[in-house]
């Protein structure tokens, strides 16, 4: 089966111009096509959406494009639909991922954009959801309504499968036409959809599309750029940064950016009791996709003066990342990515040998490792694929000030501890730029309808149109029935 | 062993006219033996990689310093003060700290660099009428490239010979006095430095729009690459230049690869095609490895070189570079240095951190 990345609406195949893109992670090789389109096949392919967008997308409701996502979804959860085994078989050999570890992944992702979750998604930016249909009353007085561009253009980067969902169907919940550039490291899962949204409803199957080109094609991006009314767009700030740069003026430009996030245990939390649930929670947050998302952790602040010593839970952790190796393989890497796993081992090997208790633990062949530390140590992120640094805290109320330097690059929390004592922290960390605070075991599976890197998903979309007092009273003059 | 004996077992070695797989294992271990014992900080390195003289059996057992290690590690088995002579690495990494390696005496490297150099790059000549693209050894005692090229001016230079860099940087009137001298001789010259300083000569010679054509036999040997000390040239356009400005053939472009960390240099046999094929002389040894399991790669792989250098006795013989090769036959292609992965996720990598905090 020749495998075929991408979605355009309206374009014959033969017309475009097809890459070969092939991947061979230490299993079985696999070829994906990937279309190159020309600038003027961008330009057509724009101006298309964007008709198609304001003649059918914008007149439906809410309600009939949420109704069309659950029904996707629903077959990509479906393990007896071609598309959910496509899934399955494909995207292991694409990222290298333990394919258990999809399955379950997509799973319990996709579940986020059940019709249920799809309204509360919405519920969380818009109070009456209603004002994306039809004017509404607003509290300060008028109508308003909430309009989505007519072509927003995403650029996904990123092997995590499935990330680039979030921002299409949050295009599509606003009713804004979508063409997402996919990354060269996953392009199948968005062109599946994509493709599955066409089957359900042709006529919005014309409102989406999905390409391809090689990251850092600026003639490409440039077509896609000047064609769109927003820009949504992940990856490195040098990459975001051209991006921005290229963007038109008038042109909105949404960047999310590269984050670090982190753990806290508390000493409640490390009683000999618990101690050993909270470390494989800890270890699953760090297994889960290789520390590839934004929200995986790379350092554990760990409280001293539980029952359990910080560096018995760096033994604890290291045991249970030794446990998840068998059930869920780490993935095989390339040699650049094992050169950066060694490189920071190396740096943690070095600072031990100048610190008392430092040590470095390891799996087999490098698979995980996980260096412990006492010293007074900033954040810094660990080499990722499995690699974690533990760092013992005198009480973790020091632990913002030492991240607060890092505001810009901070997201997710993962926090084990009592109530009181989360609710503290949640305070602390939030004024030094955290966004998000799960529970362990959460931290890479954010909940529906959750504010990435605390913006609106939604609201961020749209623009809002006013009708305000005073136009209203101003009409009564004009009225047929005035006195 | 004492160090008296090293060295004395380490010139006979150099001496001979190749080593078996057996000779060079039996010194190699007897001298990583001799760096366990008397090399504090790297016994501590090798027990963390649980690695002893008992459990080695090969010289692909001994534990591979990553380079950077010079940078936070004295590894020197002789005292630092009673070292002949200290060179330094060029710390344009790592917060400008430099690494160092001691020599407590010159004589393993002089000959090995000697014995070496008469067989890759003098090749058919005894002498030949030298010129040094570098500053002397004076200006820069802690090089080892300055060292380098002194050794080779000293040691098979014709009198005549000098070098052509002053205080002030390229000296074109010398260098071209001694180019236009070496056409109308027809004496083979030989012209020696950093690969940034021929790009200057290339520049130089572009702008005054000068060609010369060396005499048959002349050479070029050069080394380093650019590191951001000129423009960047791809390897077969920089050979190409070379032809063409100065008439020497691109078979006759030596490029040679050493480092600080070493006291043996790897040569190619000419650069007409790139990347060429590098091997060194039978008293060092290399391996393409995976830098995290340190496992030896199938012979076509691309991945990091690791070197046993059983020259370089003082410090640490087996080192892991940063610089990315593949195994062929008869020595290895050296790739440049081992770049850093691309991000694939949406997680922050350490440079890109770094960078980034620094802003």
């Amino acid at each position: 089966m020749e495998l075929k990345a991408g979605y355009l609406p309206g374009i014959k195949a033969d017309n475009v111009d097809w890459q070969t893109l092939t991947y061979d992670r230490g299993g079985q090789a696999i070829d994906v096509s990937v279309p190159l389109l020309s600038e003027e096949q961008m330009k057509d392919l724009s101006a298309r959406i964007k008709e198609a967008s304001q003649q059918y997308l914008k007149s439906l409701t809410v309600s009939d494009i949420t109704a069309t996502i659950d029904a996707a979804v629903a077959r990509l959860l479906d393990r007896k639909d071609t598309y959910r085994q496509q899934s399955e078989e494909y995207l292991p050999l694409i990222t290298g991922y333990d394919a258990e570890m999809i399955r379950l992944g997509l799973t319990g992702y996709l579940k986020n954009f059940r019709q249920p979750e799809l309204r509360r998604f919405i519920a969380e930016d818009f109070m009456n959801p209603k004002i994306l249909d039809e004017f509404q009353p607003l509290p300060k007085g008028g109508y308003g309504k909430a309009y989505g561009p007519d072509l927003i253009a995403h650029i996904w980067a990123g092997n995590v499968p499935g990330l680039p969902l979030w921002s299409l169907i949050s295009g599509l919940l606003v009713k804004a036409g979508n063409i997402g550039k996919v990354a060269s490291a996953e392009p199948l899962m968005a062109s599946w959809f994509a493709r599955l949204i066409a089957e359900i409803d042709p006529e919005l199957g014309k409102c989406l599309a999905v390409v391809w080109w090689k990251g850092g094609d600026v003639d490409q991006e440039q077509a896609l750029l000047n064609q769109a009314d927003l820009v949504v767009a992940y990856g490195n700030n040098d990459t975001l940064q051209q991006i921005r740069d290229r963007t038109p003026i008038t042109t909105r430009c949404l960047t999310y950016s590269h984050k670090v996030s982190f753990g806290m245990i508390s000493r409640a939390a490390l009683d000999t009791g618990k101690a050993w649930e909270v470390a494989h929670q800890a270890a699953y947050d760090i297994v889960r996709y290789d520390q590839q998302g934004c929200y995986s952790p790379h350092v554990f602040f760990i409280e001293q003066g539980g029952a359990v010593t910080p560096q018995e839970f760096a033994q604890f952790i290291a045991n249970e990342l030794d446990c998840f190796e068998e059930k869920f393989p780490r993935r095989a890497l390339t040699i650049e990515e094992a050169g950066d796993v060694a490189a920071w081992r190396q740096s943690e090997e070095m600072k031990s040998f100048s610190e008392g208790n430092a040590a470095i633990m390891s799996g087999a062949s490098g698979a995980w490792i996980v260096a412990y530390s006492e010293a007074e140590e900033d954040l810094v992120p660990s080499g990722l694929n499995r690699t974690a640094k533990i760092i013992a805290v005198n009480q973790l109320d020091d632990v913002p000030a030492r991240i607060a330097p890092y505001k810009a690059f901070l997201q997710t929390v993962g926090i084990a501890g009592p109530p009181e004592e989360l609710h503290r922290l949640a305070g602390l960390l939030g004024a030094v730029g955290v966004t998000r605070i799960s529970a362990l075991e959460h931290m890479t599976s954010p909940e529906a309808g959750w504010h990435h890197d605390g913006r609106f998903n939604l609201l961020d979309l749209v623009t809002m149109t006013e009708v305000e007092r005073s136009a209203e009273t101003a009409a009564e003059a004009y009225s047929n029935y005035v006195d | 062993m004492t160090e008296a004996q090293i060295v004395e077992a380490l010139l006979d070695f150099i001496a001979t006219d190749g080593a078996s797989d057996d000779e060079f294992n039996a010194l190699a271990l007897q001298i990583f033996a001799y760096q366990f014992e008397n090399n504090a900080p790297y016994q501590r390195f090798c027990r963390q990689r649980e690695r002893t003289p008992r459990t080695a059996q090969n010289w692909r057992d001994i534990p591979a310093v990553p380079i950077n290690g010079y940078k936070d590690l004295t590894l020197s088995c002789c005292d630092p003060k009673n070292a002949e002579r200290t060179f330094m690495t060029s710390g344009t990494t790592k917060d400008g700290v430099r690494g160092k390696c001691h020599h407590p005496t010159l004589s393993v490297y002089d000959t090995s660099m000697v014995t070496a150099f008469r067989q890759r790059f003098m090749q058919e000549h005894n002498k030949l009428r030298m010129g040094i693209l570098f500053p002397t050894e004076e200006t820069m005692p802690n090089s080892s490239l300055a060292h380098y090229l002194a050794l080779a001016l000293s040691e098979f230079g014709t009198e005549g010979s000098c070098y052509l860099l002053s205080e002030n940087g390229l000296d074109s009137d010398l260098l071209f006095a001694e180019l236009d001298r070496a056409e109308k001789t027809g004496e083979p010259y030989a012209l020696l430095g950093a690969s940034f300083s021929f790009v200057h000569v290339m520049d130089e010679m572009e702008r005054l729009g000068k060609i010369v054509s060396l005499p048959e036999g002349s050479r070029i040997l050069d080394t380093g690459g650019f590191k951001g000390q000129s423009r960047e040239l791809e390897l077969n356009a920089f050979y190409d230049l070379l032809e063409s400005r100065l008439g020497v053939p691109r078979k006759q472009c030596i490029n040679m690869y050493g480092m600080t960390e070493l006291s043996t240099e790897f040569y190619d046999w000419g650069n007409p095609t790139c990347p060429s094929v590098k091997s060194g002389p039978h008293w060092i040894r290399s391996q393409i490895v995976n830098p995290l399991t340190g496992e030896e790669l199938p012979k076509g792989d691309k991945g990091v070189l690791a070197h046993c250098d059983l020259a370089h006795f003082n410090c640490v013989s087996s080192i892991l570079t940063e610089d990315a090769g593949i195994e062929v036959d008869n020595g290895f292609l050296l790739l440049g240095r081992a770049e850093g992965a691309e991000a694939k996720g949406c997680s922050m990598a350490v440079d890109e951190f770094l960078k980034a905090a620094q802003g």
